[in-house]
């Protein structure tokens, strides 16, 4: 089973708090892309857009391209798939721990009173 | 078991007392020892915890009840295993338990949870403290949506990393 630590969590969530860089994984997340072509939606310069690429680079969410001058942009989809498999663990467990063991006492006190009752008719 | 329309399902509650806690409270509709004895022997452990139907099992469940003791579950769905594990810290039936909790894949992000059990009008109430390493690890646990309605900055994120999921 991978290993993954609070540490790379947190860098993973720290990274995924800010909207536009959410926004940007959602660009690449159809296909690679540009500096450029990442920062025309968003109204923003390019160093700004490259911080924040820098960030999810760091948090090992995007990968850049080293040899094309353009240095396209990729996402790296198996921190984020790691994140989604705990949350989805998470909530499931969660989900049924209260209301489920609410119902389970209801079943053990309604098994209790039948065989309660059993036993006193006999 | 599937879970829906249970009884005081309106009476849980979260809230966030501190940076790296959540607290929950609900009330269940038995006496006090039967709430201990389900949450704490696999017989009934098996039964409700993690299991919403029709592929869901628990095929683990083992729970050494004494303190330093071990318990180890594993909540089988159709994606595959999840496996939760941690120690007790202390057993005082029927009103206390602390143990700590670690989901498998994440080995560091021991959570410490403190579950106390009172009388309330004949009906239980179970008062429960997670506290996680840090604030980030917290917000996410908030962010699975154990809380209905719970407005966090990761709803979004839980979307697009469900999506990207489904893809790989």
């Amino acid at each position: 089973m991978v290993k993954f630590y609070a540490a790379d969590l947190d860098a993973t969530f720290a990274a995924l708090a800010d909207p536009t860089r959410r926004a940007i994984l959602a660009r690449l997340a159809s296909g690679e892309c540009s500096v450029t072509e990442l920062a025309e939606p968003f109204d923003m310069s390019l160093p700004a857009v490259s911080k924040h690429l820098r960030v999810l680079e760091r948090a090992g969410l995007i990968a850049r391209g080293r040899t094309a001058q353009w240095r396209p942009c990729r996402i790296d989809a198996g921190p984020l798939k790691r994140v989604a498999e705990w949350t989805e663990d998470f909530r499931r467990i969660w989900e049924t721990r209260f209301d489920n063991l609410e119902l389970y006492l209801q079943q053990l006190q309604a098994k209790e009173k039948t065989h309660g009752g059993k036993r006193r008719s006999k | 078991m599937v879970a829906s329309g249970a009884a005081n399902s309106e009476t849980f509650k979260v809230t966030t007392p501190s940076d790296t806690e959540i607290h929950f409270t609900r009330l269940f509709s038995a006496p006090r020892h039967l709430v201990f004895e389900a949450m704490s022997k696999p017989e009934h452990i098996r039964r409700w915890w993690g299991n919403l139907g029709d592929g869901y099992s628990v095929p683990v469940c083992e729970v050494d009840l004494r303190v330093g003791g071990k318990w180890r579950f594993v909540n089988r769905h159709p994606k595959g295993d999840a496996e939760f594990y941690g120690v007790y810290k202390e057993i005082n039936p029927p009103g206390r338990i602390v143990f700590t909790e670690i989901y498998a894949p994440f080995p560091d992000a021991e959570s410490v949870v403190t579950a106390t059990l009172t009388e309330e009008n004949g009906k239980t109430r179970l008062n429960a403290t997670s506290t996680y390493p840090s604030k980030m690890v917290r917000d996410m646990v908030l962010s699975t949506g154990m809380e209905k309605g719970a407005a966090t900055s990761y709803d979004r994120l839980d979307e697009l990393a469900m999506e990207l999921a489904k893809r790989s």
